[in-house]
């Protein structure tokens, strides 16, 4: 029951709104005002405690506004069971035909998702990699260049610009093939184009030890007066002049910091958690062994544990 | 040779250098066109000093395999290498001054006319010039990678030296912690010896001060630095404190 402007009666009136034909019917003169209304209410009922897998709310995944159509797409789908042979000659053919522009992106996107799942990244991190593929993608010139390092690159450049950098190493272990120099020279294609694009505008850090302890310490199984003292130690360990790569650094600080406590890990333990090559991480204890007074904190370890460190 | 040593025995000239450091030069790569097509192979049979391998495969940076089609020649005096190309065109690189490096191209043009090519001297041109020096003391390539940031590429993971490309002249700096400078891509001397005076401010604005009271560094408004290096080595901080004291002095 509502109210709207009958053009016979001329004047507001009484109007019916009939489901079965969609008619808006005037009640005084009976003047059909609209008729076939759409009904936009939902097709079918939801439950409440049926969701599962099918949650017939909605239709389809999110939008990617990264895809030229927001990833709309319109499929023939194969019955089930039977007839798959009519379908993949004729009807299957047809519908590949009208490929879609965004092919290479929607597979380029997949495996930067299969590369942050191993990784286990967060979806920011993945859609941000997704956001930088594209913008490299829309300048041509990457053509010739190795996808893997590129997606790869894209990935290790989004960690960084979340702040959450991984090693390269360890983009290396998920990225099918690509070696560390690949990467590498991905990296600075990628920078160069993003920089070329939009005017410096690539905001990256310089990395830093502090950002890995966490993950390595909790790679290895430290316990959290462990991970705090080795925190606090590779803090300390900046201002001293140390020429070794901050990966290097904090292994061998995670080294230190297991030798003093109880539970001593092995070099080959460290090694393989950081990435870090075992020589590499007693050079790197070499380098800090004479300031290590003053690296590890004092509720940590006492001056005589430190004198129990073997001497390099 | 013996140039090199007589300029290294004079005083620096403070106003061509106001940094008091010259960069020395390590390397000239230089091209001339001999302007005349050339049989590799009969090259590389009659020198003495020449290698030529057309099969041999070289990996470019776009890594894409492509032979190498050049040969390969060394001279003793000056110390040298050319890549000889079919077309008739050469590379001399390694030698450490423009002058050798013209008189290196000479002597390997002399060499092709004496195999019985018409060899001529056209378009000799300095294509790079590689310079190297030591500013004498650490440097922080983190602090200089942030404020510079639209020049600096400092990715410790890849490469232990900052990356400096410098606009004015255009010059890339690599630039390590220890103090050691390598300065490339200059096409005359003087682009080098520019590049270096603009950096060198830079640099002893980031430079990296001993740890005698633990934090940062301290300026003594005298504009005085401490530049003995057994004084910067003595761990005891009563010497340290008396130092302090008498700059306070003064």
């Amino acid at each position: 029951m509502s109210d709207a402007f009958c053009s016979d009666c001329k004047r507001h009136t009484e109007v019916v709104f009939d489901h079965s034909a969609g008619d808006t019917v005037c009640s005084e003169c009976g003047l059909v005002l609209e008729s076939h209304s759409i009904d936009e209410t939902s097709e079918w009922r939801t439950f409440a405690n049926e969701s599962g897998d099918n949650d017939p709310v909605r239709v389809g995944g999110p939008t990617n506004p990264l895809l030229t159509d927001g990833g709309l797409s319109t499929v023939i789908a194969k019955p089930n069971g039977g007839s798959g042979e009519f379908l993949s000659s004729s009807l299957g053919r047809w519908q590949n035909r009208g490929s879609n522009p965004d092919r290479a992106l929607i597979l380029a996107f997949k495996t930067i998702a299969t590369m942050s799942d191993r990784l286990g990244l967060v979806a920011t991190i993945k859609d941000r990699a997704n956001e930088i593929y594209k913008r490299v993608e829309d300048q041509k010139s990457s053509r010739g260049r190795n996808q893997d390092a590129l997606l790869a690159a894209c990935l290790y450049i989004a960690c960084r610009q979340e702040d959450k950098p991984r090693t390269v190493k360890e983009i290396c272990s998920v990225a099918n093939g690509a070696t560390k120099k690949e990467i590498g020279r991905a990296k600075e294609y990628i920078v160069k184009q993003l920089g070329l694009e939009n005017g410096q505008s690539v905001e990256m850090g310089t990395i830093h030890a502090g950002d890995f302890m966490r993950r390595f310490c909790s790679n290895l199984g430290m316990n959290n007066q462990a991970v705090k003292a080795a925190q606090e130690a590779v803090q300390k360990s900046e201002e001293f002049d140390i020429r070794r790569s901050p990966i290097s650094i904090a292994a061998a600080v995670i080294y230190i910091i297991t030798q003093l406590s109880d539970d001593k890990k092995p070099l080959k333990d460290i090694s393989i958690a950081t990435g870090v090559a075992e020589g590499t991480i007693r050079n790197s204890y070499k380098d800090l062994y004479p300031h290590v007074s003053k690296i590890i904190p004092n509720w940590y370890a006492k001056e005589e544990d430190l004198k129990n460190l073997c001497s390099p | 040779m013996a140039d090199q040593a007589l300029e290294a025995s004079q005083p620096v000239d403070l106003t061509k250098h106001p940094s008091g450091i010259v960069p020395t030069l390590q390397n000239i790569v230089s091209t001339v066109n001999l302007d005349c097509k050339l049989e590799l192979k009969s090259i590389a049979l009659q020198a003495r000093n020449a290698e030529y391998n057309p099969k041999a495969r070289l990996m470019f940076v776009i890594e894409s395999l492509q032979r190498f089609a050049a040969v390969i020649m060394r001279i003793r005096e000056p110390k040298t290498t050319a890549l000889i190309f079919a077309s008739g065109k050469m590379v001399c690189t390694g030698a450490k001054s423009e002058q050798q490096s013209k008189l290196a191209a000479r002597k390997y043009a002399r060499i092709i006319q004496k195999l019985g090519f018409p060899a001529k001297f056209k378009d000799f041109k300095i294509q790079n010039i590689v310079g190297s020096c030591d500013v004498k003391f650490p440097i922080r390539l983190e602090g200089l990678a942030y404020s510079h940031s639209a020049f600096s590429s400092y990715e410790p993971e890849l490469f232990p030296g900052l990356i400096y490309r410098m606009k004015q002249p255009k010059i890339v700096l690599l630039i390590f912690v220890s103090g050691k400078i390598v300065l490339t891509g200059a096409k005359v001397r003087d682009e080098t010896y520019t590049a270096f005076e603009n950096i060198y401010p830079v640099l002893t604005e980031f430079r990296k001060n001993q740890q005698w009271y633990g934090s940062g560094s301290f300026s003594i408004g005298i504009g005085y630095t401490c530049p003995n290096p057994w004084i910067r080595n003595i761990t005891n901080q009563y010497h340290c404190l008396y130092y302090f004291v008498f700059f306070h002095q003064l």
